[in-house]
């Protein structure tokens, strides 16, 4: 039975089992509700990211290294702009298709602040610092090590959403 | 000024508070944006009775819609609007208020 206002116009409270009942009933939604939020991206969109993860060290590794490394410059900054485009472009299709798929919007907060924020912060200063510090220190292990965290990291994420996704369904 | 911040009742809102329109909202706070038929299939209510409380909460002011193609349909979408979120969280604290917690 839905609770309208009283006649007086001031809402009628609830007793505390009551409050306490309506509580549980939006947590009971909240959470089956952010199992389908954290609904995996497909295995194809996950293995493309990461591949471009893993690839992408390399790649800047060669744009920023001293003189040609393998390839001469323009051709890893020409590798470079084609994948970041052919990423964004499948990172698009993925995401319009995983929104048609659960029918709620794509977003990103569905892990916890303490996985995302290091994440967000140590990601990028990984893939960076470490063609930077190729640059530097002409040690090609350095972006063979970021490759491998980006590509663990990855993978880490997934199964992490994989999880969610079974554990709140 | 006279406001009382222990005032249980506060931000308790008699729309929100009806147990469907209160799954909606908690519903479209979590999912962001939600399909007609999700909300249908996830709080196991008929087009008719999603539609009544939805429209309420539209005419309220607290959800807003737009129509987009799903599965080569065009559906509906649902959000909360800032508004709407303001009084879902608000209704949600005068619960626990009133819980005691």
């Amino acid at each position: 039975m839905e609770t309208e206002a009283s006649f007086s116009g001031r809402p009628v409270a609830p007793t505390p089992d009551q409050a306490r009942a309506a509580l549980a009933d939006a947590d009971r939604v909240r959470a089956s509700t952010a199992a389908l939020s954290a609904t995996p991206w497909p295995i194809w969109f996950a293995t493309v990211l990461t591949a471009y993860l893993a690839a992408f060290p390399f790649v800047y590794g060669g744009v920023v290294a001293e003189g040609s490394w393998l390839l001469p410059r323009w051709a890893w900054v020409t590798a470079l702009l084609v994948t970041t485009a052919a990423f964004w472009a499948l990172f698009s299709v993925a995401a319009h298709s995983w929104k048609q798929r659960t029918g709620v919007a794509l977003r990103f907060d569905v892990l916890p602040r303490r996985a995302t924020v290091p994440l967000m912060a140590g990601l990028p200063a990984v893939l960076v610092g470490s063609a930077l510090a190729f640059r530097a220190t002409g040690q090609a292990w350095l972006l063979v090590a970021a490759s491998a965290v980006a590509a663990a990291v990855s993978v880490g994420f997934h199964l992490a959403f994989v999880r969610l996704h079974r554990k709140t369904s | 000024m006279t406001t009382q911040h222990t005032d249980p009742m506060a931000g308790f809102d008699n729309l929100v508070h009806a147990p469907n329109r209160l799954r909606i909202c908690a519903l479209l706070d979590t999912a962001g944006e939600a399909e007609f038929g999700v909300l249908q299939e996830q709080l196991g209510l008929s087009a008719s009775v999603l539609s009544k409380h939805a429209g309420a909460l539209i005419d309220a002011g607290y959800v807003e819609q737009r129509k987009a193609v799903r599965d080569t349909r065009q559906r509906v979408w649902l959000r909360l609007t800032a508004r709407g979120k303001e009084a879902y969280h608000g209704h949600l604290a005068a619960l626990r208020a009133i819980v005691g917690e």
